[in-house]
């Protein structure tokens, strides 16, 4: 699903490496946790998947497709694909939770009438029913953050990149973000996640991926966030 | 576009309208003010135009027989403008007619000339020539015939029309142009704000795979509605200006004034103001895009 290999960036001529040597591979419906101090080039790496960012060398295949030659108007549907998760949510305050989620549908050019049947579906999963007509900004962190998720998923994406998604999140309500990072996972998804949160590593015993100063350090199944350092 | 995707944009488009009220009035009173300027410029060359091409079609030349000239002398003039091809219509003025005309268009500046001894005007020819650019030509043949005393004809009054006209109209072109580069300037200027507003809005459009002219659409819309409202407004003032200023001139008396009708008018600035406004609204809205879709 996701081939990376000899991948090299930097911003700027005179800057310093921000990615280099990143090379590994992720397939269809893995769970992968992304872990490593700021600065690693966790969300740069996280930026180039859904081709915000074109590494300056090295080659890097989503769904098949490679990503330095991705002509420009091809990215909007690469990224229907993907559902993206943001640690400060990135939702639209002022309109409500419906209205958001309906938002990433719009954009595919879906009708009323599948919008009405879906959201409802979604919201349901991520377990706030009752919030549909809820402005977001009356809702809390957790609410949010479970929106942001709704929306990610709406569109049925065959991959969740999620960087920092319980960030501003108390533990418990970090734990239910995660659960359903799970679920969704369950149900087919690739789910990719960046955090520091050593705690939700350890205990998901998943795949971790540590990047620390712009390179990959481990790469292991089932690792934890200790084990790494 | 799908239909679905159309209905959606226009419905973001007034959103955004009312959303940003003031922004909106802000762009919209530019938009009024320079078509404002530019109709009210348009009118005035119009009739400029029209002015100078009717003066054009008026010039006559205006034979003086010499006062010294006998009745044969006479005779033969008329028979021999009479037979000229390149005459259309031949009329004698006699000096009687002459001081009854001056009359009436100088009321009591002449009083005092009434009795037939002191007229102090001559007899006269007023000539038409079939077409209007033979004047010149046909007046110099006349000039050498026998018992013509002065003539005169418009050439340099049309000439001087035409050389104002044309200053006026480079003049408007300039002025006009300049005008639209501000007016797209500042449309530009003013959607780019309310871009900036939503810019966080743009960005999530762009994470969720919104296509650049998905994220365009509304935008594109809110300047066509902004061009077509601010060029309605100006219409209908001008439309009504020019109403009351025809009318002024009808009741000062000013007939001299050919101007066009108000309903001609109209229909030239509809099909000036409309497309411009539309035009600027859109190419406003299309400038201040670009660098936010850039994600």
């Amino acid at each position: 699903m996701i081939e990376a290999r000899e991948i090299y960036h930097r911003y700027d001529q005179n800057g310093g490496d921000v990615l280099s040597d990143i090379n590994f591979m992720i397939d269809r419906g893995e769970f992968v946790f992304f872990v490593g101090p700021s600065g690693a080039g966790k969300t740069t790496l996280f930026k180039m998947i859904i081709q915000e960012i074109v590494p300056r060398r090295g080659l890097l295949k989503v769904f098949g497709q490679d990503l330095t030659r991705l002509p420009r108007y091809r990215v909007p549907y690469l990224r229907r694909s993907i559902g993206m998760v943001f640690q400060d949510f990135r939702l639209l305050e002022e309109r409500t939770a419906f209205d958001n989620i309906a938002f990433a549908m719009r954009v595919t050019g879906a009708s009323n009438r599948e919008i009405r049947r879906q959201v409802p579906y979604v919201l349901e999963l991520v377990g706030l029913p009752e919030k549909a007509g809820a402005r977001v900004c009356d809702l809390s962190g957790g609410e949010q953050q479970r929106i942001g998720l709704a929306r990610a998923i709406i569109n049925r994406p065959a991959m969740i990149i999620a960087d920092e998604p319980t960030g501003n999140l108390d533990p418990d309500t970090s734990y239910e973000i995660m659960n359903i990072l799970r679920t969704i996972n369950i149900r087919g998804t690739t789910v990719l996640v960046a955090t520091h949160n050593r705690e939700i590593v350890d205990r998901l015993q998943k795949r971790v991926i540590h990047l620390e100063g712009g390179r990959l350090t481990v790469d292991e199944e089932k690792g934890a966030y200790a084990g790494v350092r | 576009m799908s239909a679905n995707g159309f209905l959606y944009a226009c419905g973001e488009a007034l959103r955004s309208l009312y959303r940003n009220k003031w922004m909106t009035i802000a762009s919209m009173g530019v938009v009024i003010v320079t078509l404002l300027m530019l109709g009210g410029f348009m009118i005035v060359n119009l009739n400029l135009t029209h002015i100078t091409q009717s003066v054009k079609e008026q010039v006559e030349i205006v034979l003086y027989i010499d006062d010294e000239a006998t009745i044969t002398e006479r005779n033969e003039l008329r028979q021999k403008l009479i037979a000229h091809g390149s005459l259309a219509e031949v009329r004698f003025v006699p000096k009687e007619e002459a001081l009854q005309r001056l009359k009436e268009q100088m009321g009591d500046v002449v009083e005092g000339y009434e009795a037939v001894e002191n007229n102090p005007l001559r007899d006269s020819f007023e000539l038409r020539t079939s077409r209007p650019e033979l004047v010149g030509e046909v007046a110099g043949e006349l000039a050498g015939y026998p018992a013509v005393g002065d003539l005169y004809y418009g050439e340099e009054t049309v000439d001087k029309l035409f050389t104002a006209t044309r200053a006026v109209q480079l003049v408007g072109l300039a002025l006009m142009i300049g005008l639209a580069v501000t007016a797209v300037f500042l449309i530009a200027h003013t959607i780019r704000l309310t871009v900036f507003i939503r810019r966080r809005e743009i960005m999530i459009m762009k994470y969720v795979g919104a296509t650049n002219w998905f994220i365009r659409w509304p935008f594109i819309l809110e300047g066509l509605l902004i061009g077509i409202l601010g060029a309605a407004l100006p219409l209908v003032v001008l439309y009504y200006v020019y109403q009351a200023s025809l009318e002024w001139v009808v009741a000062n008396n000013l007939r001299f004034l050919t101007l066009l009708p108000s309903s001609l008018i109209a229909g030239e600035l509809a099909k000036y103001l409309l497309p411009l406004g539309t035009g600027l609204g859109i190419l406003g809205s299309f400038f201040s895009m670009d660098r936010f879709l850039r994600v």
